[in-house]
């Protein structure tokens, strides 16, 4: 299974590399493709949905800002859809969109009429403070964009701009969701200290990061929970490459194949793990099983700290599905050679679990730690609100 | 026998006596510089010093013979343990024949056999070292085992330490059923009274092995505590053939009473407790939980049950598949992911445990305390079926490193695993017994003093 998976499925990389020769529409669905079958999953969801946009921006036919902004919406619903248990791609889109509005306040100023003048000035109202700041840099353009009121003539030109400054915008947000692992790797000799006990729970790449840049500064002990008891005939240790570069740091790393962790907290200082999300109520989603280390944490009273850059902050509630868990394939767990019975039991296999807020101490961002009750002006900062229903057209 | 076990502790202040006055090493010089200086206790104790590294040379002489052939090793020192009965300890002293490593283990083990020091060091080298106190099952062979052991606990030693017998009861049942074919066989030596000679020269040695196949859980060491008070009890004069008949049927009273007729009343009391239309949570299989389910639905009860088991156990899939068979509604879970929204659906959590200490905590297989918090966070009930023979009144344990296991299979840091866990009597809203009085369903702290009041006035 492993070896035909390398060569024959395709990766994010290789999709990356295609986008060049292909179709908006054959890059689109390639990604849906990928998505459904969670061959493209995690981080990795983020910059996928980066490249597709910017590639909707590049390609798409659009003539004014508002048909940009459906297009992207259509698109990134299409990918949100695909994959509902990645709430990092709803962010994407939104922060993208978010995007679009301010350089259509930049570029383009708005004066043609006074119904649509008002209209938007309805919507600026509802802004919060940040915004109305941002607001007030275009004030210069009013200047140019004044002696032309907007026509035909104007339009090719503006178009090109818009595209060109979109397309650095997204730039940036894919140079941020590719430098926030370092920059939270930044903060670990604050989090991490010499003799620490240290449990992560299926790390991450985020985590590992971290742990991997504690390690050059400190001396601690991590235990690895959460390893899937059945993959370790089929390939090499889990996390061998992290443990090595531990061990090579001079860090202990002891693998716990063990379900429960309670036997295990006492000995431990604290606790990291790798947000999927985080909700605008603080809670997680995490992977399967991360809940529980977050539980026993918090009944011995371990601090709890949750890594998550901040494109992976979701301005939403978390569903009853997220609460509930995500199921996946069963047939891991429990194979058809069981015989009949195997009909007759429901089987669940939940491959992502919700952490709520009181369990959560410290959110490690890539703009430093927070805690939840900054979350919302986090969110404030990245997303407009015009944008925030952005989850609801999905249904 | 005397002289030579008190020889290394008196033979050592006399060497160093010779030391301060000549630093060279050796013994023989330093005697003839000082010699008369010497007061003749000095003397008398030099003379047991010569006497003392004499002895541990014939040692070291055959020591070295017995290693080219080491398995007639354990035969040779099996008839030398014959020669000084009960003076088992005696290999267990420095002799400069052994490295150091060889002493500690063997020290560790009371020194009865010279089992293979080199493998065992392998076994326990990987463990990371904050686990390091924690004790591990392991397979002898049985060839190394010490020649008292009688061959029916010689198979049940072995199927302990590969797991074959794995739950508590099991393992007590086997244990007993073992000793009582040992009790069968035996035959008091002349001069000797059963009561005298049974525990330290016949049961000794069994236990200990058993204790070295894999920790004793702490049914067993109830059960055996009471065994040994029993033959105690007998009077110097007892017929043997009466002593041994007694405690046969001894044996048999107690598999009958603190097992079978236990397991019976808990299902019985724990099925009691379902309602129509719950939802039970379990964690693994255990046996009495496996009776209280089966027992409940075929006196018409209908009920759900929420399984959530250990992908490392698997105990859990066979639980699922046999209360499927009887018509019980099973949603299966393979391992605790998504613990929280399940355990707040969950009317009842059940719980079955190794042991339970004297501060009330509960001794269960890893995972259980976790399953055990999240249901108590829940509001969810949480009730551990336990038989009394399982509540150790004497230990307390507060975390999970105090009283465990490391699994055999997992016992290295790049894969290491625990057996078992401590729950905390605070996640535990009761326990079941077979105690009639209490309501069946009390808090273990009260159960620990109904057991101390009683003192098993039947058994003991």
């Amino acid at each position: 299974m492993a070896p035909s998976q390398a060569t024959h499925t395709p990766s994010l990389e290789k999709l990356v590399k295609s986008l060049k020769g292909q179709s908006l529409e054959a890059s689109i669905e390639a990604l849906i493709f990928l998505l459904k079958r969670r061959q493209v999953k995690g981080d990795e969801c983020a910059q996928a949905t980066a490249h597709i946009l910017r590639q909707v921006v590049a390609k798409a036919r659009w003539q004014d800002v508002d048909q940009l902004l459906s297009q992207i919406q259509s698109a990134g619903s299409r990918l949100a859809r695909a994959a509902p248990h990645e709430p990092v791609i709803g962010n994407i889109v939104r922060r993208v969109l978010g995007l679009i509005r301010d350089e259509r306040q930049a570029t383009i100023p708005i004066r043609p009429s006074p119904a649509v003048l008002t209209s938007t000035a309805g919507l600026q109202v509802s802004k919060s403070m940040f915004n109305l700041l941002s607001v007030a840099e275009p004030d210069g353009s009013p200047m140019t964009g004044g002696s032309t009121p907007l026509s035909q003539a104007t339009q090719p030109t503006s178009v090109h701009t818009l595209r060109s400054e979109v397309m650095d915008g997204i730039e940036e947000i894919m140079d941020e969701i590719g430098q926030a692992d370092d920059q939270i790797a930044s903060f670990a000799d604050i989090q991490i200290h010499p003799g620490d006990f240290v449990l992560a729970y299926q790390p991450s790449k985020t985590v590992e990061r971290f742990l991997i840049k504690a390690a050059s500064r400190r001396r601690f002990t991590l235990f690895i929970a959460g390893l899937e008891p059945f993959t370790n005939g089929t390939s090499d240790a889990p996390y061998a490459t992290l443990r090595k570069k531990l061990s090579a740091a001079g860090v202990n790393t002891i693998s716990l194949s063990s379900n429960g962790l309670m036997a295990y907290i006492p000995r431990v200082n604290k606790v990291i793990l790798g947000a999927k999300a985080v909700y605008q109520n603080g809670g997680l989603l995490v992977d399967s099983g991360c809940c529980i280390a977050a539980q026993v944490a918090h009944e011995y009273l371990k601090p709890v700290i949750a890594l998550s850059p901040v494109y992976k902050f979701c301005p939403e509630d978390p569903s009853y599905d997220v609460s509930r868990g995500w199921l996946g394939n069963p047939s891991t767990y429990v194979s058809y050679g069981n015989g009949p019975e195997v009909d007759a039991i429901v089987v669940e296999n939940t491959v992502t679990d919700y952490i709520p807020p009181e369990l959560v101490d410290v959110y490690l961002t890539n703009l430093g730690p927070q805690t939840r009750h900054h979350i919302a002006s986090i969110l404030a900062d990245h997303y407009k609100t015009e944008d925030l229903a952005f989850s609801m057209q999905l249904d | 026998m005397a002289t030579e076990s008190n020889g290394a502790p008196l033979g050592a202040p006399a060497l160093q006596d010779g030391t301060k006055s000549a630093p060279a090493p050796s013994n023989t010089p330093a005697v003839a510089t000082s010699q008369e200086k010497l007061t003749p206790a000095q003397l008398k104790a030099k003379a047991k010093a010569e006497k003392a590294a004499r002895r541990a040379q014939v040692k070291e002489a055959r020591a070295a013979a017995a290693s080219a052939l080491p398995t007639a090793q354990a035969g040779g020192t099996g008839a030398d343990a014959k020669g000084n009965k009960g003076k088992g300890k005696q290999d267990g002293q420095p002799g400069p024949g052994k490295g150091g490593q060889v002493q500690a283990h063997q020290s560790s083990v009371s020194g009865r056999r010279p089992s293979m020091p080199a493998v065992e060091k392998d076994a326990r080298s990987g463990i990371p070292e904050c686990f390091s106190h924690v004790p591990m099952a392991k397979r002898i062979q049985t060839s190394q085992a010490h020649k008292d052991v009688h061959p029916a606990v010689l198979a049940v030693g072995q199927q302990m330490a590969t797991f074959g017998l794995k739950d508590s009861i099991s393992r007590l049942q086997a244990t007993m059923l073992a000793f009582r074919k040992v009790i069968e066989s035996y035959e008091t030596p002349k001069g000797n009274s059963l009561s005298r000679h049974f525990v330290p020269h016949v049961l000794n040695p069994q236990i200990e092995y058993l204790t070295e196949c894999r920790p004793m859980c702490f049914a067993m060491g109830n059960a055996i505590r009471l065994l040994k008070a029993k033959v105690n009890k007998f009077d110097i004069n007892t017929p043997e053939d009466e002593a041994k008949e007694e405690l046969l049927e001894w044996i048999d009273y107690l598999l009958h009473e603190r097992i079978a007729l236990a397991e019976f009343v808990i299902a019985r009391n724990a099925a009691q407790s379902i309602n129509e239309g719950d939802t039970i949570l379990t964690y693994g299989w255990h046996r009495l939980v496996e009776k209280t389910l089966i027992r409940a639905k075929k006196s018409g009860k209908t009920f759900g049950v929420t399984i959530i088991d250990d992908p490392y156990e698997r105990g859990g899939q066979e639980l699922a598949k046999r209360l499927r068979q009887v018509g019980i509604e099973v949603l299966y879970s393979p391992n605790l992911g998504g613990l929280r929204p399940k355990v707040a659906a969950a009317s009842n959590v059940f719980l079955g445990g190794e042991a339970i200490f004297a501060n009330g905590s509960l001794n269960a297989p890893s995972g259980t305390a976790d399953v055990a918090m999240a249901a108590m966070n829940a509001g969810t009930k949480v009730i551990v079926l336990c038989e009394t023979i399982n509540f150790d009144r004497e230990r307390v344990s507060v975390d999970a490193l105090t009283y465990n296991e490391i699994d055999p299979e997992r016992n290295t840091a790049d894969n290491f695993r625990l057996l078992f866990d401590n729950t905390h009597d605070k996640y535990i809203t009761g326990v079941i017994t077979e105690f009639e009085s209490g309501g069946g369903n009390s808090p273990a702290q009260a159960i620990l003093a109904l057991l101390r009041k009683q003192e098993d006035p039947l058994i003991a």
